[in-house]
């Protein structure tokens, strides 16, 4: 029993970490008031170049930056379009993830089937001996340490700083902050840009350490789950840990059930429930007035424009 | 007199083929208050928003202490000590105000010392604020001392108001008065927009005055001298503002028939209560009250847009309860709105298009009323174009390439062809020029002829060259209903307006 | 003296331009693309060509993809005229796909023909409604973001069909293979001239013209367009906002539906994994390609199906991935982007030009 907790558990966290990387990075788009629905291609486009970069340079930490850094690249398309040109946000960030899975599959496809470098599981010595938590969280690779460093930093400085201050104002009230001496371009362009870091980190997960090497859409819908648990999460970091671990720990029980032969829950139940589960938050959410004013950006999706 | 603190030199500013402001010249000096003075539309806020950085002027310069200087944002204004209090108040709802100021002025400062800071700075200028209150539980006046509070930290020494007295109650306006006088003896020069020619003269050094963007006007206040006729005429433009030949009619049949009205307010403004009042055929009902007194909830409840809480209806003869009253569908009801160009019409669709909007049952046909006679559209919008010579190629024109005036004009005549018993209009002629004023008055006069008319607004000179009765609103109630003809009773309006009974 | 200048109304024929400058920016990038990978891009857009218009056979493979890629834009257009995001034609798809595979293979398996097609096109376009009428009425009811409850329940319907197709409907004599047993031959649609086009075709223009009329003649699609322009102005003339979000969502998903029948009756002849392959998605680009007209909505599918079929045969002759479809398809969205945005602008020789009231195009 013990055991099967701590399996699941484990594979629970392994699961989240893409997501929840993709949703960190999300957040902090959304709550400069941009939408961008282009996770998924990011993810992918991040992910390849991760491993592209760790067959050529063999080191890992090469392989991380570089599939960062070309998430984040790739994600300024997004901010060309939609800050320079005021094209449509919800469109550009489709087809900034059509062009992304395009990109991706295109280019990687001589790289299907190599074996690049490989991120594996790291025990942290002392922690990982505490029973069962230690075993489920220290027990992990150096991408869910990574995570558990940023969801608190990320939530620090959204909340705590100056930073995250002049980022909220934007997303919230882009006129005022701009009449308040903000950049709300380049602020924005800069919140984009970390959203395609935290993607490009997502992909590079993938790539390095969850399934180790390049398949086409590798990523799985994973960009779109990190956008609805936004959502979910009420753009807050700190819920996002708990929404990605909740996504994960219901991927885990269907591996737990496939691999014990139960089915109490049957798996098409499971695999619906993240997305029946968001659903319903978001009704939550949106119904109680007050909560909804309290947690989404006011001015999201909506272009700054500064008549001059 | 010192040199001028700051000197806008041939400004000119285009929005479009609109010429907004015309090699305007202006210029003022630390430690008096400056009244910029126009009707809407003569360009005032334009001017002093290149001032602040929020536009670019087209041509001309703008010196500041000597300098010549470029403004690419609000924010390099800002640098040079010029701050403006927008209309609008620029601060974000869902934030405290000691967040609000700091985005603006604490830069370099770390956030634990930001209250003491505001804290301070308040005292010394006689305002209070709790900063770590929401922006969203303020009320008006509360939010422009933020404002003022977050430019005097910003170590503005150049203040612009737009409009600071628009939206506040009489007690803030006292009050803000105070802060101008302190903020004078402390050597900052103040510009405010407005167009009262009261406070002008209560509170203003110097005053100068717009009109069609243009200045013609620069000069110092000698009270004896200048006189609220002659400041009229100048920012007018001619002697006489207007005049309206209004023949006598016998007042008729109740036409629409309020009691006891009560309801909730509308997107957060004031609500009202107890409202009763008739609209008989043949007379101009006004309802006449600052804005933000509880008119536009009353309009919205009254054309059924939302529910009121109590009362009763009584329309052509109809008692309605509150809960009827929203759902029945007013026939024979004309209304004008004050949004003209995002409520009254859909800019991006064509006059024709838009002659269709309120009017649909009169233009369904074929496969059982289920299309649109898109030709008697055309037919009805060509002849909406001469008739009331709205300035348009053709009836296939947007209605959002439409001047203010010509769009006031074009949903007139829609809401005219429903051959109306009650129309109502709101705020018909805010912010249009005198030609198209003029017209709007003249067919609200040949239309009381078959209906009654309700006419809401803030602007006294309507009220007074069309009115056959007039209602003051205040805070949600009306105070008093006038007689036209009650000479002393009209001269008591201004005063009701502002919520002083007598 | 040259300088660039916002042009103070959109210029007419901004259509025309915006397009062909979209066009022009999709085919730069992708021959970018081709010349970094050391091939010649004439050679590669020479052997798409080829593979597109090359024969009868080829192109009549452009019309089979451009069938539910009409209805899937057709979905889109509707929702996209009143404003709303609809990202879950692929679902809507999905479901529409079941409802008429179920008629088929269970309600009435031994109906005729001239019975049964339309039966199941009918049991489409409703399961496609109902999936989309959950979005319509929570959007209408509780203001909840329709983009992201549209696009979750993509998720949930093809998790329900595979279920369907590995579990309860699996073809018991299919040796294991996931999907149903063939529909009965009654159900297929007739196909023409020897080729796999499919009366799904015929059926999705007429529906592309019905919706045109709908739209633009009927007081319906009047009141869709001001809600869609001008929300504000819809309650002043006393719209029916909530209804018309659901008699719009509804209609969506109906079309959307239908491209889930086209497939399955038209093309697998069963429901299996083929179905979703993302033809719900490219409907939002066929959409906005379109620009929203119903009447282009088929044009621009032909041309995405061009690009499909142009993709699979690069693939085959060059060795090059297909999926530089994909590439070209988010190169043309993000031309139309550009496009949309250069039109605004004029170049200026000379002078302020702010007096020339004329503007040029």
């Amino acid at each position: 029993m013990i055991d099967d907790i701590i399996f699941i558990g484990q594979i629970a966290i392994k699961s989240s970490v893409a997501v929840l990387f993709a949703t960190i990075g999300e957040i902090v788009t959304e709550r400069g008031g941009v939408l961008n629905l282009g996770v998924e291609g990011m993810m992918l486009v991040g992910a390849l170049a991760g491993f592209a970069a760790g067959t050529v340079s063999q080191n890992p930490f090469v392989a991380v930056a570089a599939g960062t850094l070309v998430g984040g690249l790739f994600s300024l398309i997004h901010a060309f379009f939609t800050i320079a040109l005021r094209s449509n946000q919800v469109l550009c960030g489709l087809a900034l993830t059509i062009l992304g899975t395009g990109l991706a599959n295109f280019l990687g496809r001589p790289l299907i089937g190599t074996a690049g470098v490989r991120i594996r599981p790291v025990d942290i010595p002392y922690l990982s001996d505490v029973p069962i938590v230690g075993e489920i969280f220290f027990h992990q690779s150096p991408f869910a340490y990574g995570a558990y460093i940023l969801v608190p930093l990320v939530w620090y400085i959204l909340f705590k700083t100056r930073t995250g201050l002049v980022l909220r104002a934007v997303g919230e009230d882009a006129a005022s902050s701009d009449a308040a001496g903000v950049n709300v371009p380049l602020t924005r362009t800069l919140c984009i840009f970390t959203g395609g870091l935290f993607a490009g980190l997502a992909g590079t997960y993938l790539s390095l350490s969850y399934t180790p090497g390049w398949k086409e859409s590798m990523s799985g819908g994973q960009g779109w789950i990190a956008i609805a648990m936004v959502i979910f999460c009420t753009w807050n970091p700190l819920r996002a840990f708990w929404g990605a671990m909740l996504f994960g720990g219901l991927t885990a029980l269907q591996f737990f059930f496939q691999a014990t032969s139960m089915d109490s829950i049957p798996s098409y139940v499971l695999k619906m429930m993240p997305y029946l589960l968001t659903i319903a938050v978001l009704v939550v959410v949106t119904a109680s007035s007050k909560y909804r004013k309290a947690a989404s950006p006011a001015d999201l999706g909506i272009p700054f424009i500064r008549e001059r | 007199m010192s040199a001028p603190v700051i000197a806008l030199k041939g400004i000119t500013k285009y929005f479009g083929p609109v010429v907004a402001n015309h090699d305007v010249d202006f210029s003022f000096h630390s430690g008096r208050v400056h009244a910029l003075l126009g009707e809407n539309g003569a360009g005032k806020s334009t001017l002093m928003s290149i001032l602040a950085g929020r536009y670019a002027a087209d041509f001309g310069s703008v010196v500041v202490k000597g300098e010549e200087v470029n403004f690419s944002s609000p924010a390099s204004a800002l640098e040079h000590g010029i701050g403006m209090v927008y209309q609008r108040f620029m601060l974000i709802e869902s934030m405290t105000i000691a967040e609000n100021i700091s985005l603006a002025a604490f830069k370099n400062i770390r956030q634990s010392d930001t209250h003491q800071i505001i804290i301070e700075t308040c005292r010394r200028y006689g305002l209070s604020v709790d900063p770590e209150k929401y922006v969203y539980e303020l009320s008006m006046g509360e939010r422009q001392r933020v404002e003022i509070i977050k430019l005097l930290l910003l170590d503005a020494d150049v203040l612009i108001f737009d409009e600071p007295t628009a939206v506040l109650t009489p007690p803030e306006i006292d009050s803000f008065f105070e802060v101008i006088d302190k903020l004078r003896s402390d050597n900052k020069a103040i510009v405010f927009i407005t167009h009262k020619l009261e406070e002008v003269l209560t509170l203003a050094d110097d005053i100068s005055i717009m009109r069609k963007g243009r200045l013609v006007l620069s000069t110092r206040v000698d009270k004896q001298q200048i006189s609220k006729q002659q400041l009229a005429r100048l920012m007018v433009g001619r002697d006489v503002v207007l005049r309206v030949d209004k023949e006598i009619l016998p007042p008729g049949d109740a036409i629409l028939s309020v009691t006891d009205f009560s309801g909730d307010s509308v997107h957060g403004g004031t609500s009202f209560r107890d409202i009763t009042f008739d609209v008989r055929r043949g007379e101009i009902f006004s309802i006449i009250g600052v804005a933000g007194n509880g008119q536009s909830a009353l309009v919205a409840t009254l054309t059924g847009l939302s529910k009121a809480r109590s009362g009763e209806v009584c329309y052509l003869g109809e008692s309605y309860s509150t809960e009827a009253w929203k759902k029945n569908r007013k026939l024979g009801m004309a209304y004008v709105p004050e949004d003209r160009h995002h409520t009254g019409c859909v800019g991006s669709m064509s006059i024709a298009d838009n002659f269709a909007l309120t009017r649909l049952s009169a233009y369904s046909t074929g496969f059982g009323g289920l299309t649109l006679d898109r030709e008697r559209m055309i037919a009805d919008g060509e002849r909406a174009v001469e008739d009331f010579s709205i300035k348009a190629e053709s009836s296939a024109d947007t209605a959002g390439s439409l001047s203010g005036g010509n769009l006031q004009k074009m949903i007139l005549a829609r809401e005219l062809a429903k051959k109306p018993q009650l129309f109502i209009a709101e705020q018909p002629t805010q912010g249009l020029d005198i030609s198209a004023t003029e017209d709007i008055w003249q067919a609200l006069l040949a239309c009381r002829k078959e209906a009654g008319i309700l006419l809401v607004t803030g602007d006294l000179k309507e009220v007074l060259s069309l009115s056959d009765r007039i209602a003051v609103m205040f805070n949600g109630r009306i105070l008093e209903i006038i007689d036209a003809k009650d000479v002393e009773g009209v001269g008591r309006v201004g005063l009701l307006m502002a919520g002083v009974q007598c | 003296m040259i300088r660039i200048e916002k042009q103070r109304q959109t210029p007419k024929r901004a259509t025309f331009y915006t397009i062909i400058i979209a066009a022009c920016i999709a085919f730069s990038v992708g021959g970018l693309i081709f010349a970094c990978l050391g091939v010649n891009p004439l050679t590669a857009y020479g052997a798409m060509f080829k593979g597109v218009f090359g024969s009868f056979n080829s192109f009549s493979e452009v019309l089979v993809k451009a069938t539910p890629l009409t209805f899937t834009g057709l979905a889109v257009v509707v929702a996209g005229v009143m404003m709303l995001w609809n990202i879950g034609a692929e679902g809507q798809l999905v479901w529409g796909g079941i409802f008429a595979a179920g008629t088929a293979l269970f309600l009435f398996p031994t109906a005729p023909a001239f019975v049964l097609i339309p039966l199941a096109i009918v049991a489409s376009a409703v399961g496609g409604t109902l999936w989309a009428l959950i979005p319509g009425a929570l959007k209408a009811r509780f203001q909840v973001n329709e983009i992201l409850t549209t696009l979750l329940l993509n998720y949930v319907a093809i998790i329900y069909m595979e279920h369907l197709f590995y579990g309860p409907w699996r073809d018991p004599a299919g040796y294991g293979f996931p999907g149903t047993a063939q529909l009965p031959e009654a159900a297929h649609l007739v196909r023409f001239l020897g080729s796999r086009i499919h009366l799904g075709f015929p059926l999705a223009l007429f529906c592309a013209v019905v919706l045109y009329f709908l739209l633009n003649k009927s007081i319906w699609g009047y009141q869709v367009r001001v809600i869609g322009q001008e929300q504000r102005a819809a309650h002043y003339a006393g719209f029916n906002v909530n209804g018309k979000i659901l008699t719009v969502m509804g209609l969506s998903g109906a079309l959307a539906g239908m491209a889930g029948m086209a497939e399955v009756c038209g093309i697998h002849y069963r429901l299996q994994t083929g179905l979703a392959v993302g033809y719900g998605y490219d409907g939002i680009i066929v959409a906005w390609l379109a620009m929203l007209n119903p009447l282009a909505v088929p044009f621009v599918a032909i041309l995405l199906g061009a690009l499909f079929v142009g993709g699979e045969q690069l693939q085959t002759v060059l060795g090059l991935p297909s999926t530089i479809a994909l590439i070209l398809e988010a190169a043309l969205l993000f031309g139309l982007f550009s496009g949309q945005a250069m039109v605004q602008y004029k170049i200026v020789f000379g002078g302020s030009g702010a007096q020339d009231g004329k503007g040029d195009d």
